[in-house]
């Protein structure tokens, strides 16, 4: 099995080198054990159909995984996917949110796989993100920035993002259809889907005697049972959001009054029970700092492991899907005008876009990468991954969830945000 | 030579007596002074998005000044004062007993081991070191546990997100800025005059009351100055360990640029916590002076101890109790300080995938070579690649032994070439080494595994070299010219030093990343080989760092015989020659001093660069990203690495000074920038 594999730069015994591998890492007990992982998968009747692949099984272990860079054995199920690798070279420099993929993918592999070597930065918040491009005045010196999907029509605007050359995407086929498409950008000129996801919250239930099932619940658990141990994101659209949702307001409003009544609620009636404003929350939370977190899926799945790493028992912790509507957010790969290297950055893009690729990425940030037929793919190259149903929601679920805008309430929205931040200090 | 004709042929050829300070003078106009004038400017205009300078002035209005003062930003300014003021109140209570115990209670070589210790935290990456603290603070951690083991809490710790979790953590950053101005004034006090007061009957407490404590008071200005200003400002330390609690007007200012784009309302903000930090300076100057005059009005008191002499010597028979108990405050105060530290090594062995929650394991998988996936199929993934970083280090430590032997293999020969290479052998050396295996790894590129903390780390050596060659050209200049013409001029440009040593960092972040947006040109693009952002890095953070140096070469050669330089103009050396022959070596040592401190000052300047940065990143403003997602426990790796590095820099600037004859507490009084 060591035979094809890709040379991976590192000092490693060869017998350890084996069990690095994607491709070993991908294909152990995929055959043996894809049907009862799939049972772990099952819960999951995400949008595309969830039956068996029982014809999967046909690869041997050990070497099922396709080569994405031709040759090798293709399975039945990879070979319904564009799996072009275009060879790049030179500096590749990305300008993303922390933690957001594998450290491989922006390492050893896209050298490996595509001959580029990628630097890679941080920012915060889509504002940090406009601010630091408006600054640079097209020369920021990235080739690929990621911004989420309602900030995008204002960086067109200001000229930050250029057009993509789909030539050089071939791949993009292997995205869902109903990721494609989205308002932002209807022909996806600027923009491939990174990935998605939705909010909701999390709590030690062992603290409360009720079941909390709807924002409705939470704003009114944090107000009493977790007043003072509670938090909620620090991103405006989602604190607002969650006020919007609990009392069937469309979150996209622009109207006076709501933003009146947001504001009211948020700043006067929640803010002096909050603890934290934390887009993260999964660490403060294994060290017991909250309670009860307004909180990303991705990052709700993450709290799981923290807790197991800080001995606690994750079983005491509930996951709540925002009811009876939530978010649907979704950050894309874009290239920035002025990019020095944009060849080297469709090419990464393109290969982020296969399969393999795809999939480990998604298992290291656990949010859906947008690809077709991700339970089988999934079934197939990652049977391993846990917690799966806060990663792939039922459509009953993607049926509540509503994208954001950045609209004319975006000032306002800030503004409320930053007075809940000043009363929550007092 | 004659000396008849020469000299005043040479005198005529001198520029005016501040020449020498006409480039700091110009760096400081066009990156101080007028950005801060425009900010004020800006606090009256509005918003416009649609701008790249999202800034309209064509309607002036004080809307903004009247929102700040609204009721919910105003408790925000209340509540920076408040925890200033305390915060600044407790690092005098706690510092004031460890400077008096270095300054008093100790052996001249104790003194520079324990000086040592308390400035060694400083030079640390100030954000890890903070992040560090919610290891022991947490409810879930250890410390926690093991407390309610012993019974000793009832519960668990709840500090995080709270006001005292703010007040650990700005008293923990800021204490060493209060320690060491302290220990300064305090070690200036000439002994004969607290003798004499014994001798005249005082005991301890009287003293210390009516000779130490006044003497003291200009190092608790300063300590009080170097501390207060800055935690008016800051932006980051209170919201690590505070959460919401911890939210300062920094925290606004920052959001109003970064996040809500409103330019004008953050000028706003930022004047007024000028003026707030104004004036409660000039409150507390007040109060200072107003406990003098009452200290004046005990006097009386004091002086009846002449009626009685005799007594003294039964006061020294009590035995002495204080040293004693100033050790075990001293040593509680250090530990204090390096628990973090040690946090921060043992956290970079984390066998857990956070860098606060210790996984009950150590791993060296965060430092390099193998890498390993967790059961929920998590990378974990070094900092360091060891196939290219492991030959370095020894290619680097190959180059450098025979740099360092060299010159004992020949030394035997005789001759000037000979000398030159043996003096300047473990130099070239070393820079041998890194031009050598800069080559080979494509400038340090190759050594790192994890693209995003590698190339900050680089960014941040990158822009600390340029940072400092800008600041000792700038301060080596001007230090001179202030020590060696001075005149009505020096008064106006130390007043420049003194504004950018106290202006809150914030402010001049804010003000330089609008007015280099305005500038455009160098300052958003590429300016030839050097890549966008690391020109506004140079800039931004050679201000501070050139005031320093501008005070250490100052101080250094104000204590030199002007007469060594008038010998050489008298003797025909032209200006020209005289400054290369005999100042420059007279100020080599503070050059270097003031070098090797800005290096280490620039490495861990965090916000100035995060609000300016633009494509270039250093480890602590990408560490600042990080902490609003997850830490990884490479943070931690990279923060020893820049750790053992700044040490390393330190030890060499403390040989450097001991060798040109200073004793330890020069050292400090250098440090300190007096």
């Amino acid at each position: 099995m060591t035979t094809n594999e890709r040379p991976l730069r590192m000092l490693a015994p060869d017998s350890f080198r084996s069990v690095l591998s994607r491709r070993a890492l991908f294909s152990a007990g995929t055959a043996a054990a894809g049907v009862v992982l799939l049972a772990a998968c099952g819960d999951d009747s995400s949008s595309s159909s969830t039956e068996a692949p029982s014809g999967d099984g046909t690869t041997a272990p050990g070497d099922s995984a396709a080569d994405t860079t031709g040759g090798g054995q293709t399975s039945e199920l990879l070979s319904q996917f564009s799996n072009v690798v275009n060879k790049s070279s030179g500096a590749l420099a990305m300008f993303t949110w922390g933690e957001y993929n594998d450290p491989e993918i922006i390492g050893a592999l896209a050298e490996a796989d595509l001959g580029v070597t990628m630097k890679v930065d941080y920012y915060p918040s889509n504002e940090e993100l406009i601010t630091k491009l408006s600054a640079a005045n097209g020369n920021s010196g990235f080739d690929i920035v990621v911004p989420t999907g309602p900030y995008i029509p204002q960086m067109i605007e200001k000229g930050l993002l250029q057009k993509l050359d789909k030539a050089q995407l071939p791949n993009i086929t292997n995205i869902d259809p109903q990721y494609l498409g989205r308002d932002w950008d209807p022909s996806n000129d600027y923009n491939v889907p990174k990935d998605w996801g939705s909010t909701g919250f999390i709590y030690d239930s062992t603290k409360v005697d009720r079941e909390l099932t709807s924002w409705a619940d939470f704003l009114d658990a944090c107000m009493n049972e977790f007043s003072g141990r509670c938090s909620v994101l620090d991103s405006s659209n989602n604190v607002a959001g969650a006020y919007f949702w609990a009392n069937g307001i469309d979150w996209t409003t622009e109207k006076t009054e709501d933003l009146d009544a947001c504001e009211a609620f948020i700043v006067d009636e929640l803010a002096p029970h909050l603890k934290g404003f934390d887009s993260y929350p999964s660490t403060a939370i294994a060290q017991g700092t909250y309670d009860c977190s307004m909180v990303w899926n991705g990052d709700a799945r993450a709290t799981y492991s923290r807790l197991v790493d800080a001995g606690l028992n994750p079983e005491d912790w509930k996951w709540v899907l925002g009811a009876p509507e939530t978010e649907l957010w979704m950050d894309n790969y874009c290239i920035p005008t002025g990019a020095p290297n944009p060849e080297a950055a469709h090419a990464w893009i393109n290969w982020l876009l296969t399969p393999e690729v795809s999939i480990q990425d998604l298992s290291y940030h656990g949010y859906h990468s947008g690809m077709k037929m991700i339970d089988k793919l999934i079934a197939e190259l990652a049977p391993d991954l846990t917690y799966p149903e806060m990663i792939f929601f039922t459509d009953e679920e993607v049926a509540t969830m509503r994208t954001g805008s950045v609209n004319s309430s975006q000032d306002r929205i800030v503004e409320i945000t930053d007075k809940a931040k000043a009363k929550a200090a007092g | 030579m004659s000396s008849a004709d020469a000299p005043p042929a040479h005198r005529k050829r001198r520029g005016p007596k501040w020449g020498l300070a006409i480039p700091s003078l110009v760096w400081y106009t066009i990156f101080f002074i007028v950005p801060i004038a425009v900010i004020v400017v800006y606090s009256f205009g509005t918003k416009d998005s649609s701008e790249l300078v999202p800034v309209d002035m064509a309607n002036p209005t004080l809307q903004n000044y009247r929102e700040v003062f609204s009721d919910l930003f105003f408790t925000v300014f209340q509540a920076t004062l408040e925890i200033a003021l305390t915060a600044t109140f407790l690092c005098l209570v706690i510092g004031f007993p460890v400077a008096y115990f270095i300054a008093f209670k100790v052996s001249e070589k104790w003194r520079g081991l324990l000086l040592a210790l308390v400035i060694i935290p400083s030079f640390t990456s100030f954000l890890i070191r903070t992040l560090a603290w919610k290891i022991p603070l947490s409810a879930n951690g250890e410390l926690s546990k093991w407390l309610q083991d012993m019974s000793w809490i009832d519960g668990p710790i709840d500090v995080l997100g709270t006001r005292t979790a703010v007040f650990i953590a700005i008293v923990y950053n800021y204490i060493g800025f209060m320690v060491l101005p302290l220990f300064v004034a305090l070690d200036r006090i000439d002994p004969a005059l607290r003798e004499a007061s014994k001798d005249l009957g005082a005991n301890r407490s009287s003293t210390f009351a009516s000779v130490t404590m006044p003497l003291a008071g200009p190092g608790i200005a300063a300590g009080v100055v170097l501390t207060f200003i800055p935690m008016c400002g800051d932006y980051v330390t209170g919201v690590i360990l505070g959460g919401v609690k911890g939210l300062m007007v920094g925290t606004l200012i920052d959001s109003q640029f970064k996040g809500a784009q409103n330019w004008p309302q953050g000028s706003a903000m930022a004047v007024l916590m000028i003026v707030m930090v104004l004036l409660a300076l000039v409150v507390m100057a007040g109060l200072f002076y107003l406990s003098r005059a009452l200290i004046r009005l005990a006097r009386p008191v004091v002086d009846s101890y002449r009626a009685r002499p005799r007594k003294a010597p039964r006061v020294r028979r009590i035995p002495e109790l204080l040293r004693p108990v100033l050790m075990i405050w001293t040593v509680l105060v250090l530990a204090f300080l390096f628990i973090p530290i040690l946090l921060v090594i043992r956290h970079s062995f984390n066998s857990g995938s956070a860098f606060e929650i210790w996984g009950g394991e150590y791993t060296t998988v965060w430092w390099g070579g193998e890498t390993q996936r967790s059961a929920s199929g998590r990378l974990k993934a070094g900092l360091f690649d060891f196939a290219d970083s492991g030959p370095m280090l020894v290619r680097f430590a190959v180059i450098m032994a025979i740099g360092l032997l060299l010159p004992a293999v020949v030394s035997k020969l005789r001759g000037r070439p000979v000398r030159a290479l043996s003096r300047w052998s473990g130099v070239v050396a070393f820079g041998l080494a890194i031009v050598v295996n800069g080559l080979m790894t494509d400038w340090y590129s190759d050594i790192f595994q994890n693209a995003g903390v590698g190339d900050s780390l680089r960014g941040s050596f990158l822009a600390a070299f340029g940072a400092t060659i800008i600041a000792v050209m700038l301060g080596g200049l001007s230090g001179v010219a202030l020590a060696r013409h001075p005149g009505k001029w020096a008064r106006v440009f130390m007043g420049i030093v003194f504004l950018i040593l106290v202006t809150p960092e914030i402010m001049d972040a804010i003000a330089l990343a609008g007015w280099m947006q305005r500038i455009g040109g160098p300052f958003t693009s590429d300016f030839g080989p050097i890549p966008f952002g690391m020109l506004r890095l140079w800039v931004g953070q050679s201000l501070y760092a050139s005031a320093v140096v501008t005070l250490i070469v100052r101080a250094r050669l104000a204590g030199l015989d002007v007469a060594l330089e008038e010998a050489a103009g008298d003797l025909g050396a032209p200006p020209g020659r005289a400054f290369r022959q005999i100042t420059l070596p007279l100020i080599s040592s503070a050059l270097i001093a003031g070098g090797l401190l800005s290096f280490a000052l620039c490495l861990d300047n965090t916000i100035i660069s995060n609000l300016i940065s633009g494509a270039s990143s250093t480890f602590p403003v990408a560490l600042i990203s990080a902490t609003k997602s997850e830490i990884a426990p490479f943070w931690g790796v990279g923060a020893v690495v820049l750790f053992v590095m700044t040490m390393g820099l330190l030890g060499f600037l403390a040989s450097v000074l001991k060798k040109s004859g200073n004793s330890s507490s020069d050292i400090a009084a250098t440090l300190g920038g007096g």
